[in-house]
């Protein structure tokens, strides 16, 4: 990864997380934006239309769909084949509750779609303790539906204490679906504020994790660990925060913001109904705000140049503070737990 | 034999930025940036194009490093030959 280049400011964000709408079918404890009731407001189908005509416009290269639950929206595959035929591609995250063979066999039509199916346990009961009765089923089941097909699929976990023992047994899982994992960071925004500190994986599950994924290069991270990367994943994605640089997020009723976990009027960076996706990307202050953004009090930090400070969204929803350095890096791990082995000693 | 015509891999895009060109594999995914100023549009790889054709005005002085350049986003499969 070049941080020279990114630091300079790309034209336009090389992907994207459009939220589509906040109404679910089911209430996960750690949703990062508190799903459940459809916003008021969301983009019409026009407005939809309309962002997709930009986006291609900005050259954005990719769109990850998320929500919500994007196929909630009844428009949400015109939506797909808006940017589809624009060359746009596409990743749909999904709870896999709305997965049919119909709807698997129009996906499969198009080479530019992706889907992430959420699962957040190896066990039936660690999955469904998160995301609801009867959910591990029905994402299994959209899993084997999406293996039979030429869609790239792959099962996206949310790391909590409660999966942290089982995210190899999820790999295994995966493979013997013949899909990839991703695991996600968890961060205390939306219901995951709410539920923070029952769900927050220790420092020492933290430090696993971040061994076994060392050893585990097909496992994709989504560059949500970059905090905790280590020598062996150095090259295999971001070493930096990629929000207003390489990224941002469009919410269901149009405002942008640096990325999904800063979904506040504190980083609102504009409304696409009163500005255009590019002058939105090119004047906001809060993205120059966060271009610009040095994370002064890691800089002494031996890993700086694996991590430059972790992750923003962390900081500012633990410390209130966006330039603090992330409190769950891999270094404060460490620290954490040599602390608490000499005041067990003591 | 005729030489073989390369063109964008089509898991990949591409698009010209300030620096020159940066390249998106939605496979991986990752990025290539690639310091080549204006001597190459974005859009040049979108047609199918013999490995040692080039933009007119491209002299050829500039030519053995755009070949190099091309032969390594053959290798990291950015671009695939046809």
């Amino acid at each position: 990864m070049s941080n020279k280049y990114v630091e300079m400011g790309m034209r336009s964000p090389v992907n994207l997380t459009w939220e589509v709408t906040l109404a679910c079918n089911l209430r996960c404890n750690h949703c990062l934006s508190s799903s459940g009731e459809k916003a008021c407001n969301e983009l019409s189908t026009a407005e939809a239309l309309d962002l997709v005509e930009q986006l291609h416009t900005a050259r954005v290269f990719q769109v990850n769909f998320g929500g919500g639950e994007p196929f909630i929206r009844p428009d949400f595959e015109e939506i797909l084949a808006a940017c589809h035929a624009r060359g746009i591609m596409t990743c749909i995250s999904t709870n896999g509750t709305l997965i049919t063979a119909e709807l698997v066999n129009r996906l499969a039509t198009n080479p530019l779609v992706a889907i992430q199916v959420s699962l957040d346990g190896a066990r039936r009961e660690t999955c469904d303790a998160v995301r609801g009765d009867g959910v591990f089923d029905a994402a299994i089941a959209a899993v084997k539906l999406l293996a039979a097909t030429k869609i790239p699929a792959s099962i996206n976990t949310v790391l909590t204490t409660h999966n942290a023992s089982e995210i190899p047994a999820m790999h295994d899982l995966a493979r013997s679906l013949g899909v990839s994992l991703r695991v996600s960071r968890f961060r205390p925004s939306g219901r995951g504020a709410d539920n923070w500190e029952s769900l927050r994986p220790t420092p020492a599950q933290l430090l696993t994790f971040s061994d076994w994924l060392a050893k585990s290069g097909d496992v994709r991270t989504g560059d949500s660990f970059f905090s905790l990367t280590t020598q062996e994943r150095q090259g295999l994605g971001l070493n930096l925060c990629g929000a207003a640089k390489l990224t941002c997020c469009v919410s269901p009723t149009g405002h942008m913001y640096p990325c999904a976990f800063l979904q506040s009027d504190r980083f609102e960076a504009g409304d696409l109904r009163v500005k255009k996706f590019q002058e939105i990307w090119d004047t906001s202050e809060i993205y120059a705000s966060f271009r610009n953004l040095r994370i002064h009090s890691c800089e002494e930090c031996t890993r700086f140049d694996q991590c430059h400070g972790g992750c923003p969204a962390v900081a500012w929803h633990l410390k209130n503070d966006i330039n603090g350095g992330d409190p769950e890096c891999l270094e404060r791990c460490v620290t954490s737990i040599a602390d608490n082995r000499l005041d067990l000693a003591a | 034999m005729a030489a073989a015509g390369i063109k964008l891999h089509p898991s990949c895009r591409v698009r010209q930025e300030g620096f020159g060109l940066l390249f998106y594999d939605c496979k991986g995914p990752r990025l290539l940036f690639a310091a080549t100023g204006t001597l190459l549009p974005a859009d040049y790889f979108g047609t199918v194009r013999a490995r040692d054709e080039f933009p007119a005005g491209t002299s050829e002085s500039q030519k053995p490093a755009l070949q190099k350049f091309v032969t390594q986003l053959l290798e990291k499969g950015f671009l695939r030959e046809q």
